[in-house]
């Protein structure tokens, strides 16, 4: 059987005494977008935090089509093809948008000091690359009028556009997004969403998975929910099927 | 004239610490506060294995430039393990201990007392000891220096070490190695700075610990401060700046008894303006604390 996308094995994490995460076994699929809802303090970005590298699990294993990244530094997790957006953004304030999202493109090798001294040739080309390759995704993103602002110039939503534009050009295969949409107005979320449809539609490959609060947002686009709560997955299945669960809605959407 | 040539001898070896120490404040956001050490074990390296071992300037230079490598590996290492206010802690503790080294090793460094009369450089068989000729020696040596730090300030690495100082997390996200990289930027600043030392040594052919201490490491931060660090401009401002304004004030024609005390003075009050009126320095965009 092919090994494909995202696998946890009982991964369990306490700190302080206190079990965050406990024993969650989940898989995310490729071309599939996935939401990870449940109440604050469920452990939702705990585990993402163990899926990067940011934490490493007191047990359990994380696979990523087929290999193991548990207990990996998040910069290697990263060369894995994960990547991830931060709940709080965190584009390169000092940088260009353009510089923001070519930063994602340039591959380690090209990243040692050494590099640009002997292969000053290839080094061009691939400047010239991912030049076309930024324009794209910019294009892609909207942001393509955008390109010289610094990254503290734009808008909340448009940097949690420039972050999606990083993890797009990077190739990342695997998308972690924490709440996407939260803190942007409708317009925003709209344009958000729109994209996140597209990119599963047009890439089969890329495996999408987001923690959302918002019912609403998961309703429209997730094909696959996991619920969380007390450092569990309570319960897990189709959208509509797991939305429309009589205690998901006692426990966390209160009717 | 002389005085002028002077004047542009020591900018010149305050461009190549500037330059070099900006990859590492300005691109990584580290506010490193032993550089001085580095441009010390530069001079002190260079002039034993010139006195010592016999060797003639260029190879001294590269010597040096090895040694020196290896100290900002040391001490960049576990200098790195910390970021902010410890990192700036932990390399102010290695200023002071190879300060005590060079200050108490007598048998090595003569310590206190120094090292008189190092050779002038020869290059090619030719003595430099005329002050143009030094000039162009240093304007040669700061080209050098300058073309390589230029080359990495644009390239993909430079882009990556400033990714990582605006968001090390994210940048770490997209695969970037933030120990490898300060690392690289560390010793490579460390290694431009041993060949000011090397310069500065057979310049002014007498060294002693006095040259190397906290308050040069300070004042090599502080022209980055000034001047604007993360691009190409705000070094060369603020060398100019840091090292003119001292002469400029010669000028002023005050009575010789509190001539010092007046400049240091009018030297403190700039610094505080600066932090007030223009934190990112003149040339910068990017405020490094």
């Amino acid at each position: 059987m092919k090994q494909e996308g995202l696998k946890i094995k009982k991964v369990s994490k306490s700190v302080n005494g206190l079990r965050i995460v406990d024993g969650v076994t989940a898989s995310f699929l490729p071309g599939r977008i996935t939401a990870l809802i449940g109440p604050n303090g469920a452990g939702k970005t705990t585990l993402f935090h163990l899926i990067t590298g940011e934490l490493f699990p007191d047990s359990g294993k994380v696979l990523y089509r087929g290999e193991t990244i548990t207990c990996l530094s998040p910069y290697r997790v990263a060369r894995k093809g994960v990547g991830r957006l931060f709940q709080d953004v965190r584009v390169f304030e000092n940088l260009s948008v353009y510089e923001n999202v070519a930063s994602a493109c340039y591959k380690h090798k090209t990243e040692t000091p050494w590099f640009p001294f002997f292969r000053p040739g290839r080094l061009r080309t691939i400047d010239q690359q991912i030049s076309e390759k930024v324009e794209y995704w910019l294009d892609y993103v909207g942001l393509a009028a955008n390109k010289d602002d610094s990254g503290s110039d734009l808008s909340y939503g448009q940097q949690k556009l420039v972050a999606i534009a990083r993890l797009l050009a990077g190739g990342f295969s695997l998308m972690l997004l924490d709440e996407p949409t939260s803190g942007l107005n409708s317009v925003m979320i709209r344009k958000v969403l729109s994209l996140l449809e597209k990119i599963v539609e047009e890439d089969k490959e890329k495996t999408i998975v987001l923690v959302e609060h918002d019912m609403s947002v998961v309703r429209e686009i997730a094909d696959w929910v996991y619920f969380m709560n007390e450092g569990k997955i309570a319960f897990f299945g189709r959208t509509d099927h797991v939305l429309g669960d009589k205690e998901v809605r006692e426990i966390y959407l209160g009717f | 004239m002389n005085y002028i040539l002077h004047l542009l001898i020591m900018i010149g070896i305050y461009l190549i610490l500037g330059y070099g120490l900006n990859l590492v404040v300005g691109f990584g956001g580290l506010l490193s506060l032993c550089h001085a050490v580095f441009y010390g074990i530069g001079a002190y390296a260079t002039t034993m294995l010139m006195m010592k071992a016999g060797w003639t300037f260029l190879p001294a230079v590269g010597g040096a430039v090895i040694i020196t490598a290896f100290f900002a590996f040391l001490v960049g290492f576990p200098a790195l393990k910390f970021r902010g206010d410890s990192f700036v802690l932990v390399t102010l503790g290695f200023q002071m201990i190879v300060f005590t080294v060079l200050y108490n090793w007598v048998e090595m460094t003569r310590g206190p007392y120094g090292i008189p009369g190092i050779p002038r450089p020869s290059v090619a068989g030719y003595e430099i000891s005329s002050l143009p000729a030094y000039l162009l020696l240093v304007a040669v040596m700061l080209g050098i220096s300058v073309l390589v730090l230029f080359t990495l300030y644009r390239s993909p690495f430079g882009l990556a070490l400033k990714a990582l100082r605006d968001n090390e997390m994210a940048a770490e996200g997209l695969g970037k190695s933030p120990v490898h990289l300060f690392l690289f930027a560390f010793v490579i600043a460390g290694m431009i700075a041993s060949v000011a030392g090397s310069l500065y040594a057979t310049y002014v052919t007498y060294i002693d610990p006095t040259s190397f201490t906290l308050d040069e490491s300070i004042f090599l931060l502080v022209i980055l401060l000034v001047g604007g660090s993360g691009n190409r401009l705000g070094p060369l401002l603020g060398t100019v700046f840091m090292i003119l304004l001292p002469e400029a004030l010669r000028f002023l024609g005050l009575p010789d008894t509190v001539a010092p005390n007046v400049r240091q003075v009018i030297y403190g009050l700039v610094l505080i303006l600066f932090m007030f009126l223009r934190p990112q320095g003149i040339a910068g965009k990017y405020s490094p604390r």
